[in-house]
């Protein structure tokens, strides 16, 4: 098949339904949804999780499962329906002129054949190209997405690659038909931050080079902002505001988008003067979506009988460039308006230490040959000399990307495991040495935990309330029964659920409720210490607003000491006393909020602030990637931890850094960081992000 | 009188089946109007091979039911011969019928010692259907104790029991079956320490599934451990003990019932084939499962290692659980008929369908009416069973 030449726009929908059929009903999954996308441009589908932008990117690839089907309106690529085309001609065209590329990396691989040979694979399907151009190719391509050693790659298989560097290959083997459109689904949402700089930069670059259209699906404003030309905001499967970065970005015109913004945090917001405003109420289910306007019933600006009845059309904005918002009220809604602040919080007084940590190791030794013990033993240094001091009511973050310890510093302090060598003192005593099973109940129940993923941090088999009532009885609270369900009640209305959702089972509850039941569970016997591991970052944008601030509001109202372990600096900013830095097992520098986001930074700290994506087109950020991955802690580098991605290391005389791990120095009162850089260096660093003149 | 043609002896055949076909219709349509509320159980009526697979089982079970100990639908005597019917076809007419009150015709003929074809595989079904899900209760009992453990703490321990899995799994079935009914060997009381030992996990799994859950709450717990734990060690104590055998614990005016030594065997071997199966399902589950976060917010919040396995791993590792305790009994149906061909374990006159296809195999050239209905009776059982794991395996999937 030859590529025709085409001017016209690459991929036109007009007016696409989807719907899913299910044994009960019609589930529309998408209605009523149009856009352009133009040779070159990239335009970028946001929305939250069930908002339909991912069947949008099915359905263009004609991939909608056995239930899913095009209920109305028309996919037109190149000019040629989508709809109307035979299953042989639409597989000459996927794969060939329509690529995508997944969210799960590994999962888009075949875990049993070589990168080559799946790369060679794409030309010589569609194009019969023979064997060797075809690795020609596969070596070109391999270069392109800027992979070290292309020849030893094309030679491995997928699992002895890193994350990122099998999502290189994914986009690698996307590219490999020089694709007109590529569609592209979360692409980074399982890498860590400093990788998924690298794959956005390379994602920018390609486009520039290669021309190709983008698809970019994502929940994350920032990196829709940084890689796309234009944007379309979904909401419960309707498009609700289309238009150029610039226009939605700055001069919003839908009421959702404004609340989206307001629910991320920008710098400049903050917990106590500043709070972010978290969209009230919940997403609509598919098939309980209100009459009218689908946002009607969380709109601040809802007016019965206009928002609530009939169809609303996508309108056109006067004077901005194919800007659209469906809204009936966009043109008298004043967009200006301040953000209306609630009181503001007092910012509640830290007391005493209540947990320190003195040069905690935690060091795992794992034998080679599992079965008999024999062999080698090799030792992974999972935690290197940690010290830090938590005090009450005070909100400690923990920063650091997948393999930096502090999942294993969180086990150690729950008791799960013990530590190497080095001290925890609660309250003055040691627990260190105690396992959970023989910690008292007060200090199992004054150190508990929020965990991660909220599809998995409730047992599914076992009602809400029967989950809460189990914690009370373990912490031995309550004499009876009766007076272990009233505070079960109790608990619920602390984390602002409804009292009938002790009766539910978990897959009754949203994402959010989910995480607020789990907050409610770890503050069941009274905890003093919370260790919260990545708690909203499964979550949606609006969401997370809500069970951020709930976490802010209930360690103000207990005088809680929070360990808010993130990968996300813009929440860490927001809701952070002091922050601590990790890398490899290391601390790399410790200071309060301001001191940690301000230079100098360490290295690794200022890379992580580069890479991180922000929601905010007057923010303008020094680009710093980090090459390569994150060492393997069994195999760690000489010398400082981070010395093999660093892009200060030449400033360091006599090639220190591969030799000694650098001392904790203090800089000011209260920042160390862990550098061998002069302080003249230090003093030399600008600071990443810097707000345009307004 | 003549002999009945084949569309008559049909017709008689499903009009003794009444009764089951009575049953299946009542419960066919309760479970569908009231399918919505009735979960996992509701939903396999959506799937056709379900439907069929749940038929074909709920056919079985109401006629083990029904024609076992209610005595319905079978038309003579199971073990009652004849005289003149040997070997004869089917619909043969029964000489002197109405003076002794029997039934008119052998509907399947008579087998080699001139009993009712179908009489005997109407009561064969009561011994498969009393016997195969009980044994693979215990069974999946003893799989669950064992692999929850091996799954759930790994290290040494799991390595121990994999390997003796593997070592059960890897030992020839027959020979072991052939090891356990010979009389030196249950003269030296093996088959019965064997029992005892077997037995005690659903004790043990009761007794560590209402401790871990009430242990805080010492005042439920005790009263209703103590009942729980008499009541099942009694049934315990009565199953294995036997007045004059190896194991004469219970005095005889305790012993409340006495399992046929011959039962016990069967039981024996079918729960010690079956387990190994299990327990690795199980360690596999666990495995997966334990790595989940409500696990972990288990761990942190300082419960025992045993409420962790029971009470948050388990019930989020039944749907797989559920599909293969379809399957196995239909393999354990299968063991049983082998255990019936070769003559082991059950008496010989019993009327299970391994045995009946034992006695007519031997002049299967010349008759083949009395091994075939038996062997028929076998296969749409196993084959109910297999649809009925599908079905449920495909519904648990759907949403």
């Amino acid at each position: 098949m030859t590529k025709s030449d085409y001017d016209g726009p690459i991929l036109e929908i007009d007016k696409l339904s989807i719907s899913f059929f299910t044994r009960l009903r019609e589930i529309p999954a998408v209605m009523d949804f149009s856009c352009v996308v133009q040779p070159g441009e990239a335009m970028g589908l946001v929305g939250e999780s069930g908002c339909g932008k991912s069947t949008v990117a099915l359905g263009v690839m004609q991939d909608l499962g056995v239930n899913g089907r095009i209920v109305g309106g028309s996919i037109k690529f190149k000019g040629r329906d989508l709809n109307a085309m035979s299953q042989e001609e639409l597989r000459a065209i996927r794969g060939s002129e329509i690529a995508m590329i997944y969210q799960e990396p590994m999962a888009s691989l075949n875990p049993a054949m070589k990168i080559g040979n799946q790369l060679m694979e794409v030309p010589m399907i569609h194009e019969g190209t023979s064997a060797a151009d075809a690795y020609q190719m596969a070596l070109e391509v391999v270069t392109d997405v800027k992979l070290p050693d292309p020849e030893r790659i094309l030679k491995s298989y997928p699992h002895q690659l890193s994350g990122g560097q099998q999502q290189r290959i994914v986009i690698a083997m996307a590219l490999m038909s020089k694709p007109a459109l590529l569609i592209l689904d979360e692409p980074t949402t399982a890498l860590d931050v400093t990788v998924e700089a690298g794959i956005v930069q390379l994602v920018k670059d390609l486009g520039k080079k290669y021309g190709t259209s983008m698809l970019f699906i994502s929940h994350n404003l920032g990196l829709v902002l940084e890689t796309c030309d234009r944007i379309c905001v979904m909401y419960s499967g309707e498009a609700v505001e289309t238009g150029s970065i610039e226009d939605v970005f700055d001069k919003m015109q839908h009421p959702y988008t404004q609340a989206l913004f307001r629910s991320i945090p920008l710098p400049g917001a903050d917990k106590n003067t500043h709070p972010l405003v978290a969209i009230p109420g919940n997403f609509p289910l598919p098939h309980e979506r209100p009459s009218g306007c689908n946002f009607g019933p969380r709109c601040d600006y809802f007016e019965a009988g206009r928002c609530d009845t009939g169809h609303i059309r996508m309108d056109e904005i006067a004077g901005d460039d194919r800007h659209g918002s469906r809204c009936v009220k966009f043109r008298e809604i004043d967009w200006d308006a301040p953000i209306t602040v609630g009181e503001a919080k007092e910012k509640a007084e830290i007391g005493k230490v209540v947990l320190k940590m003195d040069n905690l190791k935690k060091y795992y030794e794992v034998a080679a040959n599992a079965l008999f013990g024999g062999g080698d033993k090799k030792v992974v240094k999972a935690n290197e000399t940690l010290s830090f001091e938590a005090r009450e009511s005070e909100t400690l973050a923990i920063v650091g990307e997948s393999g930096c310890g502090k999942s294993t510093f969180a086990k150690v302090l729950m008791g799960l495991e013990t530590a190497t060598d080095g001290e925890i003192l609660l309250d003055g005593n040691n627990i260190e040495d105690i396992p959970i099973q023989d910690r008292g109940t007060d200090i199992v129940s004054s150190i508990q935990m929020v965990f991660q993923n909220p599809f998995d941090t409730l047992n599914p088999s076992m009602t809400v309330g029967r989950q809460i009532v189990r914690a009370l009885e373990i912490f031995g609270i309550g004499a009876n029964d009766a007076e272990r369900q009233q505070r079960t009640l109790e608990l619920l209305d602390l984390v602002k659920l409804p009292r009938e959702f002790s009766e539910r089972m978990p897959r009754q509850l949203s994402g959010g409720q989910k995480q607020r039941v789990g907050i409610a569970r770890a503050f069941a016997g009274g905890a003093r210490i919370v260790v919260a591991d990545e708690p909203v970052s499964a979550l949606d944008v609006s969401v997370q607003a809500a069970v951020t601030d709930l976490l802010m509001e209930i360690q103000r109202e207990e005088k809680t000491t929070l360990l808010f372990i993130s990968h996300d600096l813009s929440i860490v900013r927001y809701l952070a006393d002091r922050v601590m830095v990790m890398y490899l097992g290391h601390v790399v520098e410790l200071g309060d909020t301001d001191q940690v986001f301000s230079p100098p930074y360490h290295p690794y700290t200022e890379a992580l602030l580069s890479a991180v994506p922000i929601a905010d087109t007057s923010v303008q950020k020094q680009q710093i990637v980090l090459d390569g991955d994150i060492p393997s802690a069994m195999n760690p580098p000489t010398g400082c931890p981070f010395q093999t991605r660093c892009r200060w290391k030449d400033d360091v005389a006599d090639g220190l850094c591969d030799i000694d791990v650098p001392p904790m120095r203090t800089l000011a009162d209260g920042h160390q960081i862990k550098c061998h850089l002069p302080a003249e260096v230090l003093a030399r660093m600008e600071p990443v992000i810097k707000m345009a003149a307004e | 009188m003549e002999p009945l043609s084949w569309g008559a002896i049909t017709l008689r055949m499903l009009a003794q089946f009444a009764p089951v076909w009575i049953a299946l219709i009542a419960t066919f349509t309760v479970s569908i109007i009231y399918k919505r509320k009735l979960g996992l159980y509701g939903k396999l009526f959506d799937s056709t091979i379900g439907m069929i697979g749940f038929g074909l089982v709920m056919f079985w079970v109401f006629t083990a039911i029904l024609g076992g100990p209610m005595d319905m639908i079978v038309t003579h005597d199971a073990l009652t011969q004849i005289s003149g019917l040997k070997n004869k076809t089917p619909g043969v007419v029964v000489p002197g019928a109405q003076e002794n009150g029997l039934y008119s015709y052998y509907l399947l003929g008579g087998d080699n010692l001139a009993r009712d074809v179908f009489s005997r595989m109407v009561k064969g079904s009561w011994v498969v259907i009393a016997i195969a899900p009980l044994a693979t209760l215990f069974a999946f009992m003893v799989g669950i104790t064992l692999g929850l453990p091996a799954g759930y703490f790994g290290g040494k321990l799991d390595t121990a029991l994999s390997f003796f899995a593997n070592l059960i799994l890897a030992f020839p079935v027959i020979l072991l079956f052939y090891l356990l009914v010979t009389p030196e060997i249950v003269e030296t009381g093996i088959p019965s320490y064997m029992a005892a030992v077997l037995f005690i996990f659903p004790l043990i799994f009761a007794t560590v599934l209402l401790n871990s859950r009430y242990h805080t709450q010492p005042r439920i717990r005790t009263p209703l451990l103590i009942g729980v734990l008499v009541v099942l060690g009694w049934l315990y104590l009565s199953t294995i003990s036997e007045v004059g055998s190896k194991i004469a614990i219970l005095p005889s005016f305790l012993d409340g019932f006495d399992v046929p030594g011959g039962i016990l065997v069967v039981f024996v071997s079918v729960v010690f084939v079956n387990s190994p199966t299990v327990f690795r399902i199980v360690r596999s589950l666990a495995l997966d499962i334990k790595t989940r976060d409500y696990v972990a917010a288990a761990q942190t919040r300082g419960e025992g290692a045993w409420y962790i396995m029971l009470w948050e791993i388990l019930p989020n590792a039944r749907g797989p659980l559920i599909v293969d305790f379809c399957l196995r009994i239909g393999y354990t149906t299968i063991l049983l008929g082998t255990l019936g061909f070769f003559g082991l374990g059950l008496p010989p006159e019993s009327p299970d369908w391994g045995s009946t296809i034992n006695e007519g195999r031997k002049l299967l050239s010349i008759y083949l009416h009395p091994a075939l209905p038996p062997a028929l009776a076998l296969l749409s059982l196993v084959l109910g069973l297999n649809l009925l794991a599908d079905g449920l395996r495909e519904e648990s999937l759907r949403d």
